[in-house]
């Protein structure tokens, strides 16, 4: 398939998938209860998936003692203390930054 | 139109946001960068920010498409990193039951990470349905005018800025900024140890399918601990 294409194959069914998600129990399914066992499987989503994404952006190659001990996972273990404690994106994003750069400052 | 524009609820929750709006400003920019190394032109680019309006599945569509995942395997994850908008669609349908169907449809396009926690935040706080809606408008599309803006500035300028100033890493920085609040309970913490595992150990996958293998394995995980942990404490 044609490069713009995919791409906009992508956008409209990704789109209409995640409005339909967004929409799912606030419309159609408004009058019913959620399953309790799938009400209790989405409540893990976030933790599972997030941590998922995140940690191969973070971890760069295999997990070794050289990998783990680079200013990305040194930072990202400092944003995440940050955010477990001030529920502030603002205050976890720039600490986390502040810190990736200092690393980075200090042993250029 | 205008009369919603100017309730005070409406600005409120328009102000309110552009803290987090600011924390988005880098997020937004990584997620045109990657538009346009995944070979968007300018109208897709825009494409995907107005329409997909979802951070990680923007990053996770352009990655997937540029190391050449089949269409499947992209639409695929995306879905599975979007399920988490069933569950907020469902804590908000009981305070947006009263509203007019077309006031739901609105509200559940802007249904973001950050739109959610800030309007289930003011819904807690005040019982008044219509306000709690305005305030929900506000602030989700104060989220979405930054979204395209700051999408459109990475597409154009992306190659504009250093790469020393590591931009990206904006991306997981805003990730463990939503995670990070909720690992104060044994399942979900559960979850998460059990997706980093699973992630790492099934590296060797091809099309990175390892992503949504272990989104997988953590939530099977978490939902078991959670069943044991309920079982544990009815003794």
């Amino acid at each position: 398939m044609d490069r713009a294409l995919t791409l906009w194959a992508v956008i409209v069914i990704v789109g209409a998938l995640n409005y339909l998600s967004r929409l799912s129990f606030i419309a159609f399914f408004a009058q019913r209860q959620m399953p309790p066992l799938l009400a209790r499987a989405l409540r893990y989503v976030p933790a599972a998936m997030l941590t998922a994404l995140v940690l191969p952006m973070v971890v760069v190659g295999a997990p070794s003692v050289a990998t783990l001990a680079s200013p990305r996972v040194i930072a990202a273990s400092v944003a995440a203390v940050v955010g477990y404690f001030t529920h502030n994106t603002l205050a976890t994003m720039s600490v986390g930054m502040a810190v990736l750069w200092g690393l980075e400052a200090v042993l250029r | 139109m205008r009369h919603i524009a100017a309730s005070p609820d409406f600005r409120e929750g328009f102000t309110e946001m552009l803290p987090a709006c600011l924390g988005l400003v880098p997020f937004g920019a990584v997620c045109g960068v990657g538009a346009a190394a995944a070979g968007a032109d300018m109208w897709t680019a825009l494409g995907m920010s107005m329409i997909m309006f979802s951070g990680a599945a923007q990053i996770l569509a352009s990655q997937l498409l540029a190391e050449g995942a089949p269409f499947a395997v992209v639409v695929l994850t995306c879905f599975v990193a979007g399920l988490r908008f069933l569950m907020y669609s469902a804590a908000m349908a009981p305070y947006l039951k009263s509203l007019p169907a077309r006031w739901q449809n609105a509200l559940a396009f802007l249904l973001t990470d950050q739109a959610f926690a800030a309007s289930i935040r003011r819904f807690d706080a005040k019982h008044d349905p219509r306000g709690g809606a305005l305030h929900f408008l506000g602030g989700g599309l104060a989220l979405w005018g930054c979204w395209q803006i700051t999408n459109m500035v990475g597409y154009f300028a992306g190659n504009l800025i250093p790469a020393r100033w590591s931009l990206d890493f904006a991306v997981p920085l805003c990730f463990i900024a939503l995670v990070a609040p909720h690992l104060d309970r044994l399942p979900t913490i559960a979850a998460a140890a059990s997706a980093a595992f699973a992630v790492f150990a099934l590296a060797g996958l091809p099309m990175k399918l390892n992503l949504i293998a272990a989104g997988l394995a953590g939530i099977v995980v978490g939902t078991l601990v959670d069943f044991a942990r309920e079982r544990w404490t009815a003794r």
